[in-house]
C-alpha cells in the first residue's frame, strides 16, 4: 500500500518534511519581499499564524510540506495539495505543487529545477496523479516560463494563469534536466 | 585560437548570441537567451570543445561566463 514520504532525494536535492524547529525560518523567508511578492497573499505573517499552520498542515492528508536542502543546507520550502476538496494526496486526481528557493545563490540557477523535478516524480510515480496544476501571476514571467520548460501548458489565461501538467508531457520534456542533474558526482569516486 | 576565444565562441554558439554578448557579466537567467535548455545545449558544448565531462556540482555552478572559466581552470583549460 502506498504511503506518503517523509523524505525525498534525487538531482542533488534532499526534501525532508517541514520540522516544527524550522517554522521560524520559513516565516522569515516567507516574509521576505523577495519571495513574498510572487505570493497570492503578501500579509506578513507572525508567529502565531506560523504556528497555527504548521498544526493545521501536520494532520493533514491533502499537503505535504517540505524544507529543500542542497550541501546541507536549507535553501528553500516546496509543498504539494491536493486540488479538489475531500481528496488526500494518495487519491487526488490532480495535485498542486509550489515552491519557493529563498537562498538567493541558487534561485537563478539550474538547481532550481531539481526541486521540482522530484516533487513531480513523487506526484507521477508514487502518488499516481493525473496531472499537476498551478496557477502563476500573470506578471510572473520567469515563473511561467520555468514550467513551460517542464512541459506545463496553460490551461487558462487571466490575471491568474491556470496551467497544467500531464506525465507524458513532463517524462518528455524533462529528460534532459534530470540527466544533467543525475550525474554521478565525480569528487566522491 | 586561445581557450578563451573557444570558450567565447562556445557560449555564443550555445546560446545563439553575437560573441560580442559574451562578456563576464553575462549569467544564467539573465537574458532570454540563457535559460535552462540552453544551459543544457551549452554544457554540452563546452564537453565537447574542451573535451572533458563536468562534475554537476559544477554545471550548477556554472551560472555566468565568469564562472564557467573558473571552474574550467579546475579542469586544467588555461586561460592565462
Amino acid at each position: 500500500m502506498t504511503e506518503l514520504h517523509r523524505s525525498l532525494r534525487g538531482y542533488q536535492v534532499f526534501l525532508d518534511s517541514v520540522t516544527e524547529q524550522e517554522l521560524e525560518l520559513i516565516r522569515q523567508w516567507r516574509n521576505d519581499p523577495a519571495v513574498s511578492q510572487f505570493m497570492l497573499s503578501q500579509q506578513l505573517i507572525d508567529k502565531e499564524q506560523q504556528q497555527a499552520w504548521f498544526k493545521k498542515i501536520s494532520n493533514d492528508s491533502s499537503q505535504q510540506h517540505f524544507m529543500i536542502r542542497y550541501k546541507d543546507q536549507n535553501i528553500g520550502v516546496a509543498n504539494i495539495k491536493a486540488c479538489y476538496q475531500g481528496e488526500t494526496l494518495l487519491n487526488s486526481r490532480a495535485i498542486e505543487p509550489g515552491l519557493y528557493i529563498a537562498d538567493e545563490r541558487y534561485r537563478s540557477n539550474i538547481l532550481a529545477f531539481a526541486p521540482t523535478l522530484l516533487l513531480n516524480d513523487y506526484c507521477f510515480d508514487v502518488l499516481g496523479t493525473a496531472c499537476l496544476k498551478a496557477c502563476v501571476k500573470a506578471d510572473n514571467q520567469a515563473a511561467l516560463h520555468y514550467n513551460s520548460k517542464l512541459g506545463y501548458q496553460i490551461e487558462k489565461q487571466a490575471d491568474l494563469v491556470e496551467i497544467v501538467l500531464y506525465k507524458d508531457d513532463y517524462q518528455r520534456q524533462s529528460q534532459g534536466l534530470k540527466a544533467l542533474l543525475s550525474r554521478p558526482s565525480l569528487k566522491n569516486q | 585560437m586561445t581557450n578563451l576565444d573557444k570558450l567565447i565562441t562556445g557560449f555564443s554558439t550555445a546560446l545563439g548570441i553575437e560573441p560580442s554578448r559574451v562578456t563576464d557579466d553575462l549569467s544564467y537567467n539573465a537574458i532570454a537567451e540563457w535559460d535552462s535548455t540552453a544551459h543544457m545545449i551549452l554544457i554540452a558544448q563546452l564537453e565537447g570543445d574542451f573535451q572533458l565531462m563536468l562534475d554537476t556540482d559544477d554545471i550548477i555552478d556554472m551560472s555566468s561566463f565568469s564562472q564557467a572559466k573558473t571552474i574550467l581552470a579546475k579542469y586544467e583549460v588555461d586561460f592565462s
